[in-house]
């Protein structure tokens, strides 16, 4: 099991490869081992061919001799025949009576002259073929020896074979060879073979992990290949996947901006009430200024009336660039943010005479390492949507709280819930993309924001009605995830 | 009765009649001319006949000096050639000291070799180089080569050793054979066929010079007193025939003659003498020998 998966972990360009050359050792052994096998049999027929022609020549000389139990003639035919049948190579050849006695030995020093051939000696020769012993490298054989039908003794002979086996080594030798050669020029053409094939698909590879690295880029029409028409559609649908996915983050960022300068305009219109209001006091002012001035009492009120009216407008102004100029802003939450937002939504809260509770139990000053800006806005939202949502002359609520190593925030409307689709935005695992969400673009945006805090959103029906939507901002080790983000 | 000298007297007399009987059929046919004009000479293994080169240059030098063709005469056995000089087919021969005696009554002789200065040799007994003996009593039990039972060299000189030790080869060896040239008993005992062999002391020596390696494998172990050396022996049938004379000038002239000499190089002979028969009664004393005590 181990093995498989070792197996299957190898890369393709090395396994076809492989199982190729396997193949070849498969085959080639099949192989050589019918030739070695057909050599062997051809071989061993010529042997006993040969042997055969040595045995008639040498027996025809000398079964006179035999007879006559000459032992000199016998040697004499021995010695002769040996240097005659060189490419027999005879190792030694005995010539025995019927008795079983040694008339000549081909080598006397070894088997003496009249000596009793031993039994089990006799007994390693075959009668018909040569036979072959791999260790000695000897074929042996025997030939009775007849007169008129009468056995008169016996020849023992057997012979070098070294060379059959050098021509078998020889030729196993050749065949490995070959076949390994063979092997390896097909392992390495398969090799070659599978990286052409595979390599599209390492452009593949690479182009999705820049992909996945957010540098989506289309393969150039350059390296498509034209011939290879797979390939090629392959490539194809990966471009018009790239080109869908950049037509979608198009979509989403000018959806997102639109979103943006859609409550933009909103809180805009909202804003030049609030500047627009306290303007007419403040041409008043101006005119009495202009009537009354040099009176001190009438200049002094008239003066501060200017005062507090700019500062009210230079506040909403401050508010507005903070929230829609974020970039500029990079300083950390602080209840000055709730301030800001709290100033934002009058305009609206106004228009739909809506009330808002507020309740915030945060101390004050810096509250937590975390950006405001990006809080801010996703508050901004929550209670635009909040205001939407409730009829006029409702009422929503806003509440922030410090507790456990986290900022809680809650928002609550009077409005007739959230539609499921909606709420999905906020509280499934993954949010979706941007396009998904339709009319709720500005809570995708508070659900990216909370993503990127690591904080989390529970969404709850009030308990008098309405939606109470929960968010929980975590204040320690915050700072290193929301750079990381 | 013992076996081998029963054998011996059987085939010296088997000899005899063989002799006769092919002297009667042959004698016809001597008449006529193109058979008269052909010199045969026997050749026994007493020397090295198996020598081609030698057997052209002694034909070539006898039919250049006889002024007829010449043809040498081999076979397998002394007894053969011995046959065929007594019965008259062949004209003369070279044969060895012991049919001469033999069949002295029937042979006359032409002339003898001269070896190292003499008309005389040794018979050996050798043995393997590596076989530890003393003398030739310790080669009891052993196979034995002879060369033929004709040979002198390389059968009667050892019979008659054993004769005078009261013993015979059949008693004292396990086992012996003849090779039909003194070669073959060098061979055989060189390659442990044989144990031991009998040998012609010449054969033996010029063949350290031809085959020093075969040689090599054997040492002597027992030299013989010195013996007539093999003659060229005629037949008494053909005595007075002018070819005989012819024969023995060529013989004895060989040493004077460019072809001769080099028949006598390759023999490792000095030359052919004319001798007295009674130059082999010394081995007439070992016939003698084992015909009364072996």
């Amino acid at each position: 099991m181990n093995v498989l998966r070792a197996w299957g972990s190898i890369p393709v360009s090395y396994r076809v490869p492989v199982l190729v050359a396997l193949l070849m050792v498969v085959v080639s052994a099949a192989i050589s081992e019918r030739v070695l096998d057909r050599l062997s049999q051809t071989q061993e027929a010529a042997l006993d061919g040969l042997a055969e022609t040595y045995l008639d020549g040498l027996s025809a000389a000398i079964v006179p001799a035999v007879m006559r139990g000459d032992v000199w003639e016998i040697f004499d035919a021995l010695d002769r025949t040996t240097t005659a049948y060189r490419s027999l190579a005879p190792l030694e050849t005995v010539v025995a009576g019927v008795d079983g006695r040694v008339l000549a030995a081909s080598d006397p020093g070894r088997v003496a002259t009249y000596s009793q051939l031993p039994a089990d000696y006799v007994a390693q020769f075959g009668l018909r073929s040569v036979s072959i012993d791999s260790d000695t490298m000897a074929g042996s054989t025997r030939r009775d020896l007849v007169y008129q039908g009468q056995k008169v003794g016996a020849v023992f002979a057997s012979f070098d074979v070294s060379h059959l086996f050098a021509e078998r080594r020889e030729i196993l030798v050749t065949l490995l060879a070959t076949n390994g050669m063979l092997a390896a020029a097909f392992a390495l053409g398969g090799f070659l073979l599978v990286r052409r094939i595979t390599a599209p698909l390492g452009v593949l590879e690479s182009h999705m992990r820049s992909a996945a690295n957010g540098m989506a880029q289309p393969i150039p029409p350059a390296g498509i290949p034209s011939r290879d028409r797979e390939v090629a559609s392959l490539f194809n649908g990966y471009n018009a996947l790239v080109q869908a996915q950049r037509d979608s983050d198009r979509l989403a960022t000018q959806l997102a901006e639109e979103e943006r300068l859609a409550s933009l305009g909103r809180l805009a219109s909202g804003m030049a009430h609030e500047i627009n209001n306290p303007l007419g006091g403040l041409f008043n002012a101006i005119g009495t200024l202009k009537a009354h001035g040099s009176a001190p009492g009438v200049r002094e009120t008239s003066i501060a009336l200017i005062e507090r009216g700019l500062q009210g407008i230079r506040d909403v102004v401050a508010a507005a660039l903070a929230t829609y100029r974020p970039e500029r802003s990079t300083r950390t939450f602080a209840v000055a943010d709730l301030e800001d937002v709290r100033l934002l939504m009058t305009p609206e809260l106004r228009r739909k005479r809506q009330r808002l509770e507020w309740s915030v139990d945060l101390g004050s000053g810096e509250v937590a390492r975390v950006n405001g800006a990006p809080i801010r806005q996703a508050l901004l939202n929550l209670l635009l949507n909040a205001s939407a949502a409730t009829p006029e002359g409702g009422g929503i609520a806003l509440s922030a709280a410090s507790r456990g190593g986290e900022l809680r925030f809650e928002v609550r409307d009077e409005g007739p819930g959230l539609p499921p689709h909606v709420a999905r935005i906020l509280v499934a695992s993954e949010p979706g993309p941007i396009v998904s969400a339709g009319g709720g673009l500005g809570l995708w945006m508070v659900r990216r924001t909370v993503d990127e805090c690591g904080g989390r959103i529970a969404v709850a029906d009030g308990p008098n009605g309405g939606t109470v939507i929960a968010m929980s901002i975590p204040i320690a080790q915050e700072e290193r995830r929301f750079d990381a983000a | 009765m013992d076996r081998s000298k029963a054998s011996l007297v059987n085939r010296r007399e088997a000899v005899r009649l063989f002799a006769a009987t092919a002297a009667s059929l042959a004698l016809p046919a001597i008449g006529r001319a193109e058979e008269d004009k052909v010199f045969r000479f026997g050749l026994t293994p007493v020397f090295l006949v198996n020598d081609l080169e030698l057997l052209d240059h002694l034909r070539g030098y006898l039919a250049s000096r006889l002024k007829v063709p010449v043809e040498l005469v081999t076979r397998r056995t002394y007894q053969e050639i011995t046959a065929l000089l007594v019965s008259g087919q062949i004209q003369s021969a070279w044969i060895c000291g012991y049919p001469f005696v033999a069949f002295r009554s029937q042979l006359d002789l032409v002339a003898t070799p001269s070896w190292r200065g003499r008309p005389l040799y040794q018979s050996y007994v050798i043995v393997h180089r590596d076989r530890q003996v003393d003398d030739w009593t310790g080669l009891r039990g052993d196979v034995h080569a002879f060369s033929d039972p004709d040979s002198n060299s390389g059968y009667l000189v050892t019979t008659a050793l054993l004769a005078e030790n009261r013993t015979t080869p059949d008693r004292f060896f396990s086992h012996h054979f003849f090779t039909y040239g003194h070669r073959n008993v060098v061979r055989a005992v060189a390659s442990r066929l044989a144990q031991s062999g009998s040998v012609d002391g010449y054969v033996w020596e010029v063949m350290r010079e031809t085959e020093p390696d075969l040689v090599a494998q054997t040492k002597v172990l027992r030299r013989s007193e010195w013996l007539g050396f093999p003659p060229v022996a005629a037949p008494r049938l053909l005595a007075g025939d002018p070819r005989l004379a012819a024969i023995r000038d060529a013989l004895t002239g060989m040493k004077d003659d460019p072809e001769g000499q080099a028949v006598l190089k390759l023999l490792r002979l000095d030359g052919f003498v004319v001798t007295e028969p009674s130059l082999f009664d010394t081995i007439a004393a070992k016939m003698d020998v084992v015909r009364r005590l072996g």
